[in-house]
């Protein structure tokens, strides 16, 4: 909210604005800015023409003596609409103007020319662009032009919490100071004066839903004139952000701004049967509000209504039909207080979010009703010309208890961690309009007053005491407990491994939103499954749904940096997909979270470099990096199954199977190569890979603390072995051929080959293995036996050849 | 004794071919020529056949003599040939030490933003709190009713919220609005629901949703949030607490401020400002105003605040016996202050000429 200071000024004495700005954020009103009014004008000043003559090579342009309070000096102006004498604006060298050029001296036609004279318009005040803005004679010359004006203002921009509905408007900060400084308050009068006949003769008021209105007053202004509203009255709006529009409306708005009530005023004559209903809207009811849109209306909606048709949303904004307008002689004025969840309700229904709504939201001060009414009603008599008729019609269905609350003396202390001694608790609340209703040894009663409805309990007492005293005044401690210092959990350790092996194996980490469109996970559902959870108020189309995925994140994102001519590229994501929940889940999670670790990488397998580099990644890089993670992770026996998932080239992808302890296949997620169809929707070429794992079933079988083996005290023995079998045989079989022997302690597949003069269709196996028995020095003979038995199982078992 | 004269003659050829002997191949030709079974000392030898049994032993003795020595000066010359060629090579060209080193794979590099939250997660974990984690998407109830933010409040206004198609998950009406966490203190209520009892001292980090989308900000972002609840805590602790935060995080001079704000889960609350990373608090920077805390001297980092009684009541504890602190923070706007990141954008862009550097 923004808030004048020679406005505030007036209810309250002020320290320098900075100082202010400092005390008022330190009792919690945020100030965000200090914003000097009229600062646009620095370099202006006023000047009296002295003197003129026609510029001696231009007919249209003048040279003038001007006195700008330190001497004669010389202007070329072009303008014609004033006379020796006048005072006008002149932008001294080094002005910069509103439209952004700087004043220079400067020699116009072979004249010198030391500043500008201005218009109303190169100034930024106003559209008047026909000549120069003509001061009063009596400025001073030499005096900045904002001082003249009267424009000289600091304005504060101060963020009001949502909890200060209080702190909404100039008194209610002025109270703020008075409380911070010490310094007392000048509340403004009314003025009201009334005269016969009473309003009551001419106006009805009557509340059909209580609940939703406690109070409604009213009083009539007759003989009014609608006119534009004086300077000082427009300049404080201005200053506030509020457009002037018209006497009247001025008059509430300038009482809002003032006091946080906010006030309607409607032409007496537009309410048909001279009648106020304060009603719900009826289903289907229709109106017009002052934005001229047809609006239809809930019958959640509050209205006010006269006897035909509702012509205000009741707090929130009024109706076209019954608009102040050039013509209105009587004024019916409106002071209402109405509840604020359901003005909330309305305002949100509607799109709205105004002064009055934002006010009642929060909740206005139910005492000020009738104070606000009649300063504004004798604010527009003033200004109009008009007469306040006799009394207010105020229908009052739900009184207010003032509220009463127990501080017990010892408690801020407790809470704090300081002691608050009962003088100072007291000194604070009382300053703060806090009123003392009893006090014992052991609890003070303390009255809230009307405008704080925020305060319930004694927690906002002590809120009040420390916010008073100044949070600086609590020392610092650390909590007074012991630490048991669990164990790090299984599932952090995990991550952490996680993360360092994909980061070894080249893998950077990707952080994307959580959300996507809808399209980019069709590809991975290619039978028309389900593409995510649906937001029901998205931000984009692009971050329309929860995804069921991390890839398609990941295949955008690789895309990205191809566009920034970034072709390497590994990248890894941790983070939850979304389903809908299983039925029959134990838990009121409504969502199914499944954190996945999914992975992609496209480009060179190595950097290129001087010696070496520069072929592109193949599945068995991406598997090369899986194995390391399980290796890290401690998981071990994973078996890699042809064949992965929908988004996965049907003959270059693979599941990674892990038996549990139990016994039990456990999937652990797939990788290949991305297929290349999903690869072409997401405008990437052939050659990109990635994986997708479960990361819950990664820290169910990793085992970070194993048991070791000792190492081998005998020495072993080394036999290689190619052979030749079908193409469609798997290295796998032929390896696990080969470990069923049980003195092979390792073997090394170092060369696949297929090619003349290996027959068609078929490939030549090599392999490394080493023997060793654990107990004993291995004999060549025992070796050459242990050989032979596995020569005849991949015979037997797959049709392998042995290769000399 | 003619023999014994030919293997001096032969002893004194080695002397003077094998010390002239330029490389390890002409010393293996001399062996050869010398001792070799074809070669001068046995064709010496093979005339002993002739000699008187008197004379041999001699002759013998002469001939082991001779080899041995033919063979120590073998030994010397390829020592001495090495030595040379290595003297040599030490001497020689130098190889290229600024060609670049080989490497297999460049290291992967960690977003900052998981590095900030681990930052932060681990100077509270030194001081004795657990982490927990929850759901993003989750039930009206915990993201706000517990929390003392009631429906149809103003402060609902404070976090644009993004709501979940309830159909989509299989829910019929009247369960409850389904939303994406604003914050991260659902997870705190489910912590202290968990625990039953109090003490209950949690950090919780995590994604989080808003529907706001400009220069500064982005519709998810990140948060830790931290709750101490227990006999005795106080505004005290939770100023002390934060302060420690600050220096193990910003570095040991960073100083703090606390004044007074409003969030509906703590009473009272309060904002936490750190002295400005950039200027060091001082406002200004070579005679500029300081663009970080636009002069100020202080940036805003920290919401906090004593748990509000109705958040305590909410999970089933007594306000009257135990008091709390929490606290919470936007990981990007620490990672943005601490590395200097100017552009939120980065964040999500996931280039990795940006990822690289960290």
């Amino acid at each position: 909210m923004r808030i004048s200071l020679s406005w505030l000024a007036t209810y309250v004495p002020l320290p320098p604005a900075e100082e202010l700005a400092r005390r008022l954020t330190d009792v919690g009103l945020e100030v965000e800015a200090v914003e000097r009014v009229g600062a646009a004008l620095d370099g202006v000043v006023a000047a009296r023409i002295l003197s003129s003559e026609r510029h001696p090579g231009a007919e249209k342009l003048s040279v003038c003596q001007v006195e700008a309070g330190q001497g004669a000096v010389q202007v070329v102006c072009g303008a014609t609409n004033w006379k020796v004498g006048d005072v006008v604006p002149l932008a001294t060298p080094g002005t910069r103007m509103p439209a952004g050029h700087r004043i220079d001296r400067a020699s116009l036609r072979g004249v010198d020319s030391h500043g500008m004279l201005c218009s109303a318009r190169e100034l930024g005040l106003s559209e008047d662009a026909a000549g120069l803005l003509i001061l009063p004679a009596d400025a001073v010359p030499g005096t900045p032009l904002a001082r003249v004006l009267g424009i000289e203002d600091v304005v504060l921009e101060v963020n009001v919490t949502p909890n200060r509905a209080d702190a909404l408007s100039h008194l209610g900060i002025a109270r703020e100071v008075a409380a911070a400084t010490g310094a007392a308050m000048a509340y403004p009068e009314s003025g009201l004066k009334q005269q016969a006949p009473a309003a009551s003769s001419c106006l009805r008021v009557s509340i059909e839903a209580p609940d939703r209105c406690f109070r409604y007053a009213a009083r009539v202004v007759e003989g009014v004139r609608i006119g534009p509203s004086p300077a000082w009255l427009a300049g404080r709006l201005e200053a506030c952000g509020v457009r002037s529009i018209s006497n009247v409306v001025d008059a509430t708005n300038f009482v809002l701004l003032e006091r946080g009530q906010p006030l309607h005023a409607f032409d007496l004559d537009k309410v048909a049967g001279a009648e106020i209903v304060v009603r719900m809207a009826r289903v289907g009811e229709k109106m017009v509000t002052l934005d001229g849109v047809e609006r239809t209306l809930s019958p959640d909606d509050l209205v006010i209504a006269d006897r035909d048709r509702a012509s205000a949303l009741a707090g929130v904004m009024g109706g076209g039909d019954s608009e102040i307008s050039a013509g209105t002689t009587r004024v019916l004025l409106e002071s209402a207080w109405f509840e604020p969840t359901g003005v909330r309700r309305t305002a949100r229904r509607h799109g709205f979010h105004t002064e009055a709504s934002h006010r009642f939201e929060r909740g206005v001060d139910p005492e000020g009703v009738v104070p606000a009414l009649d300063r504004c009603a004798a604010l527009i008599a003033e200004l109009s010309g008009g007469t306040v008729r006799r009394g207010a019609v105020d229908v009052h269905p739900h009184r207010r208890k003032p509220l009463d609350v127990e501080l017990p003396w010892a408690r801020a202390g407790q809470v704090l961690g300081m002691p608050v001694s009962r003088k100072e608790a007291r000194t604070a609340l009382l300053a703060l309009g806090f009123e003392l209703r009893a006090t014992g040894a052991k609890n003070g009663k303390f009255r809230v007053p009307s405008w704080r409805l925020d305060v319930t309990r004694e927690e906002d007492l002590i809120e009040e005491i420390v916010r008073l005293r100044g949070y600086d005044a609590i020392p610092e401690t650390l909590p007074a407990f012991l630490s048991d210092t669990p164990a790090q959990p299984h599932g952090a350790l995990v991550t952490e491994r996680a993360r360092q092996a994909l980061e070894g194996a080249g893998f950077s980490e990707a952080v994307n939103f959580s959300f996507v469109a809808p399209e980019d996970l069709r590809p991975l559902a290619p039978g028309g499954g389900p593409t995510g959870i649906p937001i029901r108020n998205p931000i984009s189309a692009d971050l329309a749904v929860m995804r069921s995925s991390l890839v398609p994140s990941l295949l955008k994102v690789l895309a990205y940096n191809r566009r920034q001519r970034v072709e390497d590229v590994r990248l890894y994501e941790i983070a939850s997909t979304y389903h809908p929940r299983e039925a029959g889940a134990q838990d009121d999670a409504p969502a199914r979270e499944d954190l996945r670790l999914a992975g992609v990488a496209t480009g060179r397998r190595h950097p290129v470099g001087w010696s070496a580099g520069g072929e592109p990644v193949d599945f068995h890089d991406l598997k090369g990096a899986l194995e390391a993670l399980l290796e890290s992770l401690g998981i071990e026996g994973v078996r890699f199954v042809a064949g992965g998932a929908t988004f996965l080239h049907p003959r270059s992808a693979a599941t990674l199977e892990w038996t549990s302890p139990g016994g039990s296949a456990v999937a652990l997620g797939v990788a290949g190569e991305v297929h290349p169809r999903v690869a072409a929707a997401f405008d990437l070429p052939r050659g990109v890979f990635a994986f997708d794992l479960s990361f819950p079933a990664l820290v169910e079988a990793a085992r970070l603390v194993r048991g070791h083996a000792g190492v081998p005290r005998f020495p072993a023995v080394l036999r290689d072995l190619a052979v030749v079998v079908a193409n469609e045989v798997e290295s796998r079989a032929v390896l696990e051929g080969v470990r069923a022997e049980p003195l092979v302690e390792d073997v090394t597949l170092f060369d696949v080959y297929k090619g003349a003069p290996i027959p068609e269709g078929k490939k030549n196996l090599a392999m490394a293995i080493r023997y060793r028995a654990a107990d004993r020095t291995l004999t060549d003979s025992e070796a050459d036996a242990a050989h032979g038995r596995i020569v005849e199982r991949l015979k037997g078992e797959l049709e392998a050849e042995l290769r000399g | 004794m003619d023999l014994v004269r030919d293997l001096e003659a032969l002893a004194e050829g080695a002397r003077q071919s094998i010390a002239s002997a330029p490389d390890d191949r002409a010393l293996e030709e001399l062996r050869v020529r010398f001792l070799g079974k074809k070669g001068e000392l046995s064709a010496v030898l093979r005339g002993m056949g002739q000699l008187t049994p008197e004379e041999r032993p001699r002759v013998g003795e002469v001939a082991n003599r001779v080899r041995d020595e033919v063979e120590s000066l073998l030994v010397r010359a390829r020592q001495r040939i090495a030595d040379d060629r290595l003297e040599k090579e030490l001497q020689g060209s130098r190889i290229d030490v600024t060609l670049p080193g080989r490497r297999l794979l460049p290291r992967g590099h960690r977003h900052p933003v998981t590095r900030t939250t681990e930052e932060i997660v681990a100077i509270f974990a030194r001081l004795g709190y657990e982490v927990a984690s929850g759901t993003e998407i989750e039930l009206d109830w915990y993201n706000f009713e517990a929390l003392n933010i009631p429906a149809d409040h103003p402060a609902r206004d404070m976090q644009d919220t993004f709501y979940v198609d309830e159909a989509a998950l299989g829910r019929v009406g009247g369960e409850g609005a389904v939303l994406l966490r604003t914050h991260t203190s659902p997870i705190q209520i489910r912590a202290m629901k968990r625990a039953g009892a109090p003490p209950v001292r949690v950090v919780a980090p995590g994604r989080v949703y808003r529907s706001d989308y400009d220069q500064t900000h982005t519709p998810m972002f990140h948060q830790v949030e931290g709750i101490c609840v227990g006999p005795g805590i106080t505004f005290a602790d939770l100023k002390g607490t934060l302060a420690a935060f600050a220096r193990a995080f910003f570095g040991a001079g960073t100083r703090t401020r606390v004044r007074p704000s409003y969030f509906p889960f703590v009473e009272p609350g309060a904002e936490v400002d750190v002295s400005c990373t950039i200027c060091a608090g001082v406002g200004n920077r070579a005679g500029a105003r300081c663009g970080t805390c636009k002069g100020t001297g202080w940036l805003e980092v920290l919401g906090s605040g004593m748990v509000h009684p109705k958040v305590l009541e909410n999970v089933g504890f007594d306000p009257s016996a135990v008091t709390g602190f929490a606290f919470g923070m936007g990981v990007e706007r620490m990672a943005m202050l601490k590395y200097g990141i100017a552009d939120l954008r980065l964040f999500y862009e996931n280039d990795l000429r940006f990822l690289e550097q960290f």
